[in-house]
């Protein structure tokens, strides 16, 4: 196919099988920009998100293409493709509709209402085409989409004329007036929300002289068949006139709500499905040994170090952290140390209740000589190991000589630890009988697992603050990755503040932001200035240079303080994938890499995006981010100010109640709270109704009490 | 140091005793804060309770041990309260819910195991396993005092009255509050001409070969009155049932004061036509005629032998009031006066050699006089006082009526008049005292609202107190926001007071309510169709499955009131049942879980959902704000990380995006590999360089 002289798209010759095929590929050619098609559900939701509050979509699922289906869709995104955004999928993947059965393989057509969605957390509602997929009933049915759920009219229904009417769709009026018009409103939208793209609803006003309607009736409808006359009726339920409409596909409609909620049975939680896709698998735990009530104070108390998962069965991070923890016993098989054990919180209650275990899963150590300690980082093998590793070593450790502070520094000492963290933290004080010696003792404790703490109390330490330009009490941070040593001042005040001030001091100046740290920088609650690197080894036109010089571009501006009031940190797609998904939430798409963006988390909420064309270096940087300040760059994009709400509808029992068993969930009135408590009153005997009499044969009648017969049962 | 702080302690103990504005130090024998009326497992364990709080209490018993009830009774010495040790379970609460006889305390050791292992065990059993409980935990028990007459006695007890107690040595006990732990024992009679002629259950010998070859009818259709059939069986000749009602089956009732199967053999011969029988008609319209051994010999004369063939056989006539001379019953006994003259089938036309009264027991309202009368309920034919629903006297306030006779709140429903129902109540009217009288909240846990899903899980899988108290007793939650507070066992009927009552308040977040429930719809008991299995069916569940109840605010007086029948609560502004389940086990993802947390994510209007670390990740730098999973755990540095094996099923299920460049380098890595190369490569695992 040609478009002047370019070459739009070849087809083969066995697409294009019939005019049905013809015709839909052409116009699908015609229409290659505006029609889209999806794969996947994030796909579909990622068009939905982009229309939000602006167009509606029009979904259609096609299995096959070339089918008169395919034709009537594309003749119709020939009309409407300007208004509607369209969208063609093969169908199987799009669970989150639910309401088609996805193994249903024949075409269907759903048009999601979009436009009215103000906020991006609302779903979109969706209407199905419930008659076959003919360019008519297509047409129709995108037709009616488009009329207002409900017109109103001062007229008889004989004359209204609304787009129902040439349509083929059948009219439904309601009458109404003045003092009930609110409320009739209401039901005329529920209905019309109902009957949305079968039935036409018309809201007729009974107060105009116009309106001929005898008053004992309240609603009338009108088929679409020629001639076809106005029947008048009494509307009792919504119900009642949904099945009016319906009553010859009743059975396809049950059928429709059963699937409806059947959605409500696939498993919509990441943690829960992934571990429940395990249930074939009966827990086990691996190395790690299960506690009950008769073993825990013994093992705890016998094992120099043992670790304590508390979890239950029926929670599924607790389950999760499971595998996690079962790989950290496999890591430690060889540490004869270390005990990594488990409570079943659901069977042994009481050890979880003496332990006051609030929250699953918890993972606490249990030193023999020391108080237990409650795990609080990131619950995965690596973070867990790395705490267990590092708690081995003793808190302080105490440095007896410069050499041994140099060692430690370095590594060599508690060698195995220090491989596992990436900073070191050496306390200088003059002597041992300083005051913060038991200031650093409690922060050790504190820090005990996060990093690894020495404590050199020593006249030779005034030496090592004299070399780094401080004052004692000091301290020595070492830093892994570029095997820095820098050195502050501490004023000591509680150990509390030490351990908040070397936990601050911990942090990296232009860290590479990771799923596990994140957390930590996020918690200085300043706008993050981020370097979205692209995956290693991705050397496109020379991008691997571009980066290494960006990266360190932006770190040398970082050790400045120009940067304070941001989070200067990096993050590497290839380690962190999910990178790629902040990246296309915050432009809409992947930018050319590296990518540098300014988010404004805790403030605002905008995000900017360094123009990828211009160099990147210290100057354009610090300019951007000062034109930012003024208010002078457009932001690319936003942060999502959505609340998190219920993740489906929610399934209420009580108007299905109300439905099924009317009165049964029903608040009693006054008068039958009086019965009751008579009921009540006489409840010893409620046999005594039932008794009728039937043997009075030969008995004088005035002798004979009716109410006492000796019934057998 | 501790050794210093120890003795403060013991002190303070010590004063827990005085409470302002009372006469500490003297005459503290007969003077009390709390007394305790009866030694029985109400008495023992309400004294548990005391003791736990240090209050000063003192427990009265007229004899000289402790459940002296169960020295006599059951007659037939076979308590029907299930004891089963086996229960395949080490969780000691759920325990509980198959235990029907142990009292409650804070001794793992102290349960009725100790004394017997059998599922029905023996009477004496009971006795001795109060008296090891009184021991081991040293409760203060008076025995040998009979109070005869209580009184209301002047001195204030933090604005109420308080209560004199007279024991037959005129001495007298003044209390604050008077906890009234008797029980019911005396023996319900009923007044009918010739009632002196019948026997009670109270009196009758146990021996069964003392009913050999008789004609036996008992008065009465319940547990005792089975129970007394049940052991004569194998010698009685014929065995009738007679009383207004027929035979309530619990386990067709789900109430076990019904009759129980492990007494119901009679309803075997009954039904196989083995010469027993059941029979429905009121008590106080017949009439029990001898007929003397003079008459006998008149109307025998003729038949010579028939003195001899009669020897033994039926002397008591069941008649009808109506059909005797009212103006001269002493004449009892001719042929007209019988119902088998004007009615020749009549069913108990023949004689009988016994008539025994089995119809139970009532209250002894006798000893409470003037202000402190209690008040009769309607419930159960006036056998029991009415009480507000949280056990306080109807008009006696600071007495409190607890244990058996405490059970007009669930006659019939529920298991209040029981061990293992009533431990339960007294800890909940003992929680209430402690708010009253000492300003201390009941007790709550307060966790965060990520926890509350499982927290919820945890007590429908264990608990005992609701599971045994269905429908009376209800877990309440108190939401908060972030956080909740999670209160045990509240009484529902309270509800409306419950701020008063615990102490606590409850926000604009609202409150959920968890209850154990029975199904209302009565389907065939055995039959098919008997039990639910969709989820989205819930509310119809038969058998016993948790409800929860979602009120933004507490429910007012009138809405309890005005509850819809059969309701325990007021409609809420969201109901959420829990399918029953065959095992009462509640943790299916599926079925249980998920629907409850959707519920859950109603009430609260937030996302409940879990979220691996790397999904918070992206909500944390995308939203906002991101889900309260990843806001509690995540940013607090304690996401879940997962593995690779967990991440792919979610991403097979599509719940977590797929990363189109996979393959991370530190996944390849073996943990084995970790730690041993770890000396190698500094951040083999770490990503803190590139």
């Amino acid at each position: 196919m040609k478009s002047g002289s370019d070459l739009l798209k070849t087809f083969g010759t066995d697409t294009v099988f019939d005019v049905n095929a013809i015709v839909a590929h052409v116009l699908f050619t015609v229409l290659f920009d505006e029609v889209k098609s999806v794969e996947t559900q994030e796909e579909l939701r990622n068009i939905e998100r982009a229309v939000k509050g602006r167009a509606d979509i029009v979904l259609a699922q096609l299995p096959m293409l070339g089918l008169p289906e395919h034709r009537a869709v594309m003749e119709a995104a020939f009309v409407y493709g300007a208004k509607h955004q369209f969208v063609l999928t093969k169908g199987g993947s799009l669970e989150r509709l639910g309401i088609e059965d996805p193994d249903s393989p024949g075409s269907h057509l759903w048009f999601l209402h979009c436009r009215e969605v103000l906020r991006q957390s609302d779903p979109c509602q969706h209407t199905t085409l419930k008659k076959p997929l003919t360019t008519l009933n297509v047409y129709t049915f995108l037709q009616l989409m488009e009329t207002p759920l409900v017109t109103e009219a001062s007229v008889d229904p004989s004359d209204v004329k609304t787009v129902g009417s040439h349509l083929h769709a059948p009219l439904l009026f309601l009458f109404s007036q003045r003092e009930t018009l609110a409320l009739d409103r209401v039901t005329a939208e529920t209905l019309g929300w109902r009957l949305r793209g079968e039935v036409a609803v018309v809201l007729i006003h009974r107060d105009s002289a116009d309106v001929r309607t005898p008053v004992e009736y309240n609603a009338a409808y009108r088929l679409p068949a020629e001639g076809s006359v106005i029947k008048y009726f009494n509307l009792k339920s919504i119900e009642e006139v949904v099945n009016l409409f319906r009553e010859d596909t009743v059975q396809e409609e049950e059928e429709d709500i059963d699937e409806d909620w059947a959605v409500l049975d696939v498993l919509d939680d990441e943690v829960v499905e992934s571990v429940y896709r395990d249930r074939d698998v009966e827990l086990d735990v691996g190395l790690v040994t299960e506690l009950t009530s008769d073993t825990f104070s013994k093992a705890v108390q016998e094992s120099n170090t043992a670790v304590v998962l508390f979890f239950v069965r029926w929670d599924a991070a607790s389950l999760a952290v499971m595998q996690s923890f079962k790989e950290v016993a496999d890591a430690l098989e060889d540490i004869a140390d270390v005990q990594l054990a488990c409570v079943d919180c659901g069977e042994w209650t009481d050890v979880c209740s003496s332990q006051l275990i609030a929250a699953f899963p918890t993972v606490r150590m249990y030193w023999s000589g020391g108080l237990p300690h409650t795990y609080t980082g990131m619950l995965g093998t690596e973070s867990l190991l790395k705490y267990i590793m590092l708690s081995l070593a003793a808190a302080p450790v105490l440095l007896s000589s410069s050499q041994e502070v140099q060692s430690f520094l370095q590594g060599d000492l508690f060698h195995t630890q220090a491989t596992l963290s990436p900073t070191r933290v050496v306390g200088l004080l003059s002597s041992s009988q300083d005051s913060g010696w038991p200031m650093f003792e409690g922060a050790a404790q504190a820090l005990r697992g996060e990093t690894l703490l020495g404590l050199f109390a020593d006249q030779q330490a005034e030496q090592w603050a004299k070399d780094h330009n401080v004052k004692l009490p000091a301290i020595l941070v070492f830093r892994a990755p570029d095997s820095t040593i820098k050195a502050h001042s501490l004023q000591l005040s509680s150990t509390e503040q030490l351990v908040s001030d070397i936990q601050k001091l911990l942090l990296d100046t232009f860290p590479e932001l990771t799923v596990e740290n994140l957390p930590l920088y996020l918690e200085l609650r300043k706008p993050l200035l981020l370097l979205f690197l692209g995956p290693e080894g991705d050397e496109e036109q020379g991008q691997g240079l571009d980066r290494r010089d960006a990266r360190e571009e932006l770190h040398r501006l970082a050790d400045t303080s120009l940067l304070d009031t941001y989070v200067p940190c990096w993050v590497h797609l290839g380690r962190t994938p999910a990178g790629r998904a902040v990246l296309e939430s915050y432009l809409g798409s992947i930018p050319q890499l590296p990518a540098l963006v300014l988010s404004q988390l805790a403030s605002g909420g905008e995000v900017f995006h360094f123009p990828s064309e211009s160099p990147l270096n210290s100057d354009t940087v610090l300019q951007w981010l000062h034109r930012v300040e003024r208010k002078e760059e457009q932001p690319a994009g936003l942060v999502l100010d959505e609340k998190w709400g219920p993740s489906v509808p929610f399934y209420d029992f009580l108007s299905i109640m109300d439905q099924e068993v009317p009165g049964y969930a029903a608040q009693k009135t006054p008068k039958m709270t009086k019965n009751m408590v008579g009921e009540k009153g006489s409840d010893e005997e409620p046999g005594h109704s039932n008794r009728t009499p039937s043997t009075k044969k030969h008995m004088p009648q005035q002798e004979v009490p009716t109410s006492h017969q000796h019934s057998e049962f | 140091m501790p050794p210093s702080f120890l003795p403060l302690l013991t002190l303070l103990a010590g004063l827990g005793h005085c409470l302002p504005g009372k006469d500490c130090g003297t005459n503290s024998t007969h003077r009390h804060d709390y007394c305790v009326l009866g030694a029985g497992p109400a008495g023992l364990q309400m004294g548990y309770f005391l003791s736990q709080t240090q209050r000063d209490y003192i427990i009265l018993e007229r004899n000289s041990g402790p459940g002296s009830f169960f020295n006599v009774y059951p007659r037939h010495r076979k308590l029907i309260s299930i004891n089963k040790v086996y229960t395949g379970r080490r969780n000691p609460e759920f325990n509980l819910r198959h235990d029907w006889n142990s009292l409650l305390s804070d001794r793992p050791d102290l349960l009725f195991k100790r004394v017997s292992t059998q599922l029905y065990p023996r009477a004496d059993a009971l006795p001795r396993y109060l008296s090891l409980f009184a021991e081991e935990l040293g409760l203060r028990i008076k025995y040998g005092v009979d109070i005869g007459k209580i009184h209301v006695s002047e001195p204030a007890f933090h604005g109420g009255h308080g209560y004199r107690l007279t024991d037959q040595n005129g001495l007298e006990y003044t209390c604050g509050i008077l906890l009234v732990c008797t029980g019911l024992w005396v023996p319900q009679e009923v007044n009918f001409f010739g009632s002196e002629l019948v026997e009670g259950y109270e009196s009758i010998p146990v021996d069964p070969e003392e009913y050999r070859g008789q004609a036996v009818l008992i008065l009465g259709k319940g547990n005792s009155a089975f129970e007394t059939a049940q052991s004569i069986l194998g010698r009685a000749s014929r065995i009738h049932l007679y009383s207004p009602s027929p035979v309530r089956l619990a386990w067709q009732t789900h109430y076990v004061g019904d009759l129980r199967a492990v007494n119901n053999e009679l309803l075997d011969t009954y039904q196989l036509k083995s010469l027993d029988g059941l029979v429905e008609g009121g008590l106080e319209e017949i009439a029990i005629v001898r007929y003397d051994s003079e008459e006998r010999n008149k109307s025998s004369r003729r038949k010579k032998h028939g003195s001899v063939e009669m020897k033994g056989r039926g002397q008591l006539y069941l008649t009808l009031d109506e059909l005797l001379d009212n103006q001269n019953k002493t004449l009892a006994f001719s042929p007209m006066t019988l119902p088998g003259y004007h009615n020749d089938n009549f069913s108990l036309r023949q004689p009988y050699d016994r008539v025994i009264r089995c119809l139970g027991f009532r209250f002894n309202f006798s000893i409470f006089e003037g202000a402190a009368s209690l008040l009769h309920s309607g419930m159960a034919r006036g056998r029991l006082p009415a009480v507000t629903a949280w056990y306080e006297g109807k008009g006696t306030p600071g007495l409190f009526v607890l244990g058996t006779a405490s059970h007009s709140r669930d006659y019939r429903s529920s298991a209040g008049g029981f061990i293992h129902g009533f431990r339960y109540t007294i800890r909940a009217v003992h929680w209430i005292l402690e708010q009253r009288y000492h300003n201390r909240a009941w007790p709550t846990t307060k966790l965060q609202t990520t926890q509350l899903l499982s927290w919820l899980l945890r007590r429908v899988n264990e608990a005992s107190g609701p599971y045994q108290m269905f429908g009376v007793l209800g877990d309440i939650v108190l939401l908060r926001g972030s956080h909740f507070e999670y209160l045990e066992e509240f009484p529902l009927q309270a509800l409306a007071q419950f701020s008063t009552l615990s102490g606590h308040r409850v926000t604009k977040s609202g409150m959920l309510v968890l209850v154990m429930q029975y199904g209302l719809n009565r389907t065939d008991t055995l039959g098919s169709g008997r039990a639910e299995s969709e989820w989205t069916w819930a509310w119809r569940s038969n058998f016993l499955h948790p409800v929860l109840y979602y009120y933004s605010t507490i429910p007012t007086e009138q809405e309890m009131k005005h509850r819809p029948a059969g309701w325990p609560l007021p409609r809420p502004k969201a109901i959420h049942h829990m399918i029953e389940d065959f095992l009462t086990e509640w943790d299916g993802p599926m079925s249980h879980i998920q629907p409850l947390r959707r519920f859950l994510e109603h009430c609260l209007q937030t996302d409940l959902r879990a979220f691996y670390a790397e999904s918070c990740f992206r909500f944390s730098l995308t939203y906002r704000e991101p889900p309260i999973f990843c806001r509690l755990g995540y940013l607090k540095k304690q996401g879940v990380i997962g593995n690779r094996k967990l991440w792919q099923h979610a991403r097979e299920a599509g719940l977590m995006p797929t990363h189109h460049d996979s393959g991370t380098p530190k996944e390849d890595m073996s943990f084995q590999n970790y730690i041993t190369k770890a000396a190698a490569s500094v951040a083999s695992g770490m990503n803190f360089h590139l």
